[in-house]
């Protein structure tokens, strides 16, 4: 690639990798292999993301997130992991719904949470 | 005295709304003050503009202005129909964590197990009790903790357990058990087993700054209506035998 290219994909670099062509060059090489790399790591750290997420929001009603997604692959719901993370945030009702029903196919999780402080309003 | 109408603006809106999902109706009423009344006359002669008519623009049931299909082409989709909020993963924006809006929580260390009490607070910390929870933002809440002269170990550890430090010079090893520890510096065992549990880098190091930990029982976060930390842990209660 020539220089142009290479100094306009090392906008933003740190120090003289963005003016300088020789440490331009080795910088711009690695973050395209970054990039390459992470746009695999992305799809990773979402599910990952999605899954701390969900299980956050059953541990509020005292299920833990293995426990939930027993239940609902027992009763065939096909919901995928982003789509129960956003429910989790924006409709906590429909969210316990699911948390139930899963919670009545496998109940996994005996102990049901003392109402403490904040786990109590909901 | 009242002759002069203080009104709002009348503000001829133009007749779509291409405003953000927010601000679903414009209504626009002007309002007349309470002394007008007294007149008896409707004022309303006076400047013929100005009548009680309310301008809302037309909305669909998602509160977004109506577009109609042949002008589609011109607007994106976020104009359309609103956020996708279904298939872009939410990421908190400023105003999601304000630190003067966060949850203050508190806890009695008396007789609570160090590690099990510390791992709680914590995940209070972080926020990973909060269905928002992300872990590249401070999401947490912060905590206090009372009495921490009182915390509790289990076996030996209160004349076993080391807590070293080192000046970095040679030779600067300085090692205290459990106990000595506690009788110099109590707060110190409570920070430094939140500390070990808690992310290091630049975001653990402001989380760590949320953890406020004393010595008795009195702490002055009065003000911020601290509520009991929900412990679900059933062994963090020292038991003696």
């Amino acid at each position: 690639m020539n220089k142009d290219k290479i100094f306009k994909l090392a906008k933003g670099f740190r120090g003289r990798a963005k003016n300088c062509i020789r440490i331009a060059r080795e910088r711009v090489e690695k973050a395209l292999q970054y990039s390459y790399r992470d746009r695999r790591n992305k799809k990773r750290d979402m599910r990952s993301l999605w899954i701390e997420r969900i299980n956050a929001g059953t541990r509020l009603h005292g299920v833990n997130y293995g426990n939930f997604m027993h239940g609902l692959m027992k009763e065939n719901i096909q919901l995928n992991r982003k789509v129960l993370s956003e429910l989790a945030m924006h409709e906590p009702y429909s969210f316990k719904a699911l948390v139930n029903v899963s919670r009545t196919t496998f109940p996994g999780n005996k102990a049901v949470p003392k109402k403490e402080g904040l786990s109590s309003i909901l | 005295m009242a002759t002069t109408i203080p009104t709002s603006a009348f503000i001829a809106t133009p007749l779509r709304c291409s405003t953000g999902r927010s601000s679903a109706i414009w209504v626009q009423k002007a309002q007349f003050s309470a002394s007008s009344s007294s007149l008896g006359v409707s004022l309303s002669l006076k400047r013929p503009s100005l009548r009680l008519v309310s301008v809302r623009c037309e909305t669909n049931g998602a509160g977004m202005p109506v577009i109609p299909a042949e002008e589609r082409w011109m607007y994106e989709e976020s104009e359309i129909n609103g956020p996708d909020i279904w298939n872009k993963t939410w990421y908190p924006k400023a105003a999601d964590h304000v630190n003067t809006e966060k949850t203050w929580y508190i806890v009695d260390a008396s007789d609570k197990i160090l590690g099990r009490m510390a791992s709680t607070i914590a995940n209070y910390i972080r926020g990973k009790n909060l269905a928002t929870y992300t872990p590249s933002v401070d999401m947490g809440a912060y905590v206090i903790v009372i009495n921490a002269e009182k915390v509790a170990v289990s076996g030996q550890k209160r004349s076993q357990k080391l807590y070293r430090r080192h000046s970095g010079r040679p030779g600067g090893m300085k090692i205290e058990t459990f106990d000595q520890l506690q009788k110099r510096i109590p707060e110190r065992i409570v920070e430094h087993a939140v500390r070990g549990m808690l992310p290091k880098g630049r975001l653990g190091r402001t989380l760590f700054t949320h953890l406020k930990v004393y010595k008795g029982s009195e702490h002055p976060h009065q003000a911020q209506k601290p509520i009991p930390l929900p412990i679900r842990d059933k062994r963090i209660q020292f038991v003696k035998k």
